[in-house]
């Protein structure tokens, strides 16, 4: 809150912002605010321990993961607003009229792909599937039965038998999960 | 202190005084100003030490209301552009409860085991909280709808869409500025010193019947005239469930909300030992009467409190003891959860909701200081609230004291128009400490009880299939 969020944020700056996202001017001076609000530092950039300061978001099983998704574009464990405003458009619902490269299908769909492929081979191994199954289950199902699971879903998703999910036989995967409604939040004006 | 809190005021307005004597346009305008702030401080008096009777307050209140709905109108022509399009969007019905208290998974699918798709709603749930948490909106100022001409975000934007409002912007600046902070601030200081000076008077008196009625006379005139120079317009209702006797527990916003109870019943406060402006007013009040003031950071003093609480709360001479439990200020939208210390008392609690009109005024402290803090209030135009008497209730026989405190909350929750939110308050710092790792690690494993529930039962219908 204050004054000073809306004066560091230049006219030109939310003109490009909007043109690389999507988000409407009056948005992004919210997004902004919250910026600041989440910088408790001060620094003009967020790090990992600004982000699970949010309560809901440090109870989150995925909560790291998230954080995790945001630090890595940046080089220097920092996030600035140019950063973070991009990481959120991949959830800006889609609008019929407009065609914007951030929040279409395809880039909904290449950022949750990114979720459980942590290593960037554009690949979904069996390891990595569990990690993520171990994130939502905690301690609560067994390793050997977490272990079926997991195969269990790389079975019916592989196509080409290299036990492995490429990001094709991800996206027909997900071919009939509606990923525009499931993968969208409400931005306020 | 008043003498250097004086001094801290007076030495800019030297420096003001010298400045503008300086200008010429200031030769014309003083009489005028001086004037205008005279009958400004005659009206506040008035006001501020009778005007409970008059109904005075209220007719101003009404007299801004007028100016908002002018200022709503104006604003409202340029917003609805905006508006069109995309509500329906994001449909919350499956959506992922973040809560502490009872978390919720996306109901079960019919097509079997894990699938990629199941993680997608709490990864829109997190990024839902990077953009917007109920915890973090509750600890900042309340957002309104309509403008109310102080708002020190968006100025720039309304003021540029209608050259009315911003007319009515700088005559609102300069009123309040010029003609009721300087009043107020001189008020304040008075109000206080009577206070403090009729509160060691009654002190002196020995213990007696008679002394506990004065003192309730006395405490209730003085504070109404301290909340008379902040322009606190109160409205009580349901006045036969006032407290007579007993705990009374309330929703706590800033610090003022026990100066706003205490200018209908008198009431006997806890709180924690503090120096400075604050300090001295609590030593002023505890002359005159029981209060429990109490050290925070001492733990064996915890138990210490309850047992003097029960004593004074079981004692049907001593009047109600005024209890905050939720233990931090909030914004006035929402109540965390209440701390059950006061609710494992036996006797009768009183609940009351205090609701702030944050049109006129915003009580909330969110400033860096607290003189920050004061002078926002006092350039406010008013501070406007609504407080509701509860019928008194009791512990059941086989309630627990977390459940009891849990009803309580729902109920203020329900009469005063908030949002429930099952945290803690301690959530909004000590993000460090070991207690909030260990319930962080315990709210996220019940996330995870959640999901792995919907998943085994999942696995169960497969392998019937199978």
């Amino acid at each position: 809150m204050g004054n000073k969020s809306s004066l560091m944020l230049q006219e030109q700056d939310i003109r490009d912002i909007q043109a690389e996202t999507g988000f409407l001017p009056s948005q992004i001076e919210r997004l902004y605010s919250r910026f600041t609000s989440l910088d408790k530092g001060d620094s003009g950039t967020l790090s990992r321990e600004d982000f699970l300061r949010i309560p809901e978001l440090a109870i989150n099983p995925l909560g790291d993961r998230i954080v995790h998704a945001f630090f890595k574009e940046s080089e220097d464990d920092h996030v600035n607003f140019r950063q973070f405003v991009r990481v959120l458009a991949h959830f800006r619902p889609i609008k019929k009229a407009q065609d914007n490269k951030l929040n279409a299908r395809e880039e909904k769909l290449r950022f949750a792909f990114k979720m459980y492929d942590l290593d960037d081979d554009e690949r979904i191994s069996r390891e990595e599937l569990l990690a993520v199954l171990h994130m939502m289950v905690g301690e609560n199902i067994s390793d050997d039965q977490l272990n079926s699971i997991a195969e269990r879903t790389i079975l019916e998703a592989d196509r080409d038998g290299d036990q492995m999910i490429s990001f094709e036989e991800f996206c027909s995967a997900l071919e009939r999960t509606d990923v525009e409604q499931k993968m969208s939040i409400k931005f306020l004006k | 202190m008043e003498l250097s809190l004086l001094n801290m005021l007076w030495s800019p307005v030297e420096e003001a005084a010298a400045f503008l004597n300086s200008l010429e346009v200031w030769e014309a305008v003083r009489p005028f100003v001086l004037w205008g702030q005279l009958m400004v401080f005659v009206c506040f008096l008035l006001v501020a030490t009778i005007g409970r009777r008059l109904k005075l307050r209220r007719k101003y209140v009404e007299l801004l209301d007028g100016v908002f709905n002018f200022a709503a109108f104006k604003l409202a022509d340029d917003t609805d552009e905006e508006e069109e399009e995309d509500e329906a969007a994001t449909s919350s019905d499956e959506e992922v409860v973040i809560c502490p208290e009872s978390p919720r998974a996306v109901p079960a699918s019919h097509e079997g085991s894990f699938r990629f798709e199941d993680p997608l709603p709490y990864l829109a749930a997190g990024m839902r909280a990077v953009v917007s948490d109920c915890v973090t909106k509750s600890f900042t100022s309340a957002e309104l709808r309509t403008w109310n001409m102080l708002s020190r975000t968006k100025r720039q934007r309304y003021l540029r869409k209608s050259p009315s409002l911003t007319v009515f912007w700088a005559v609102g600046f300069v009123l309040r500025w010029v003609f009721l902070m300087p009043v107020r601030v001189l008020l304040l200081v008075i109000s206080l010193t009577t206070l403090i000076v009729l509160c060691a008077a009654v002190g002196l008196l020995p213990s007696s019947a008679f002394k506990r009625r004065l003192n309730k006379r006395v405490v209730m005139w003085c504070f109404d005239f301290v909340a008379g120079s902040l322009s606190i317009v109160a409205r009580f209702h349901n006045p036969e469930n006032r407290p007579t006797h007993g705990i009374a527990v309330a929703n706590h916003t800033s610090p003022i909300d026990s100066m706003v109870l205490a200018t209908d019943q008198c009431f006997d406060m806890v709180g924690q030992k503090t120096r400075g402006l604050l300090g001295l007013f609590m030593g002023a009040l505890s002359r005159s009467s029981y209060h429990i003031w109490f050290e925070r950071s001492e733990s064996k003093e915890r138990s210490k409190v309850i047992q003097v609480i029960q004593e004074h709360a079981q004692d049907p001479e001593k009047p109600p003891i005024l209890i905050f439990p939720e233990g931090i200020c909030l914004n006035n939208t929402a109540v965390v959860q209440f701390k059950k210390g006061a609710f494992e008392v036996d006797s009768d609690i009183y609940p009351i909701a205090i609701r702030f009109d944050l049109r006129y005024g915003d009580p909330y402290w969110y400033q860096n200081t607290f003189t920050g803090y004061v002078f926002s209030m006092m350039t406010s135009w008013a501070i406007v609230c609504d407080v509701w008497y509860l019928p008194p209730t009791r512990r059941g026989p086989n309630e627990s004291a977390a459940a009891f405190a849990s009803r309580v909350k729902s109920q203020i929750a329900h009469r005063g128009g908030f949002v429930q939110l099952a945290w803690d308050g301690f959530v909004k710092f000590g993000q460090q400490s070991e207690a909030w790792q260990r319930k962080r690690g315990e709210w996220r494993q019940r996330q995870q009880d959640a999901f792995a529930r919907r998943l085994s039962s999942n696995e169960a219908e497969e392998r019937k299939r199978e």
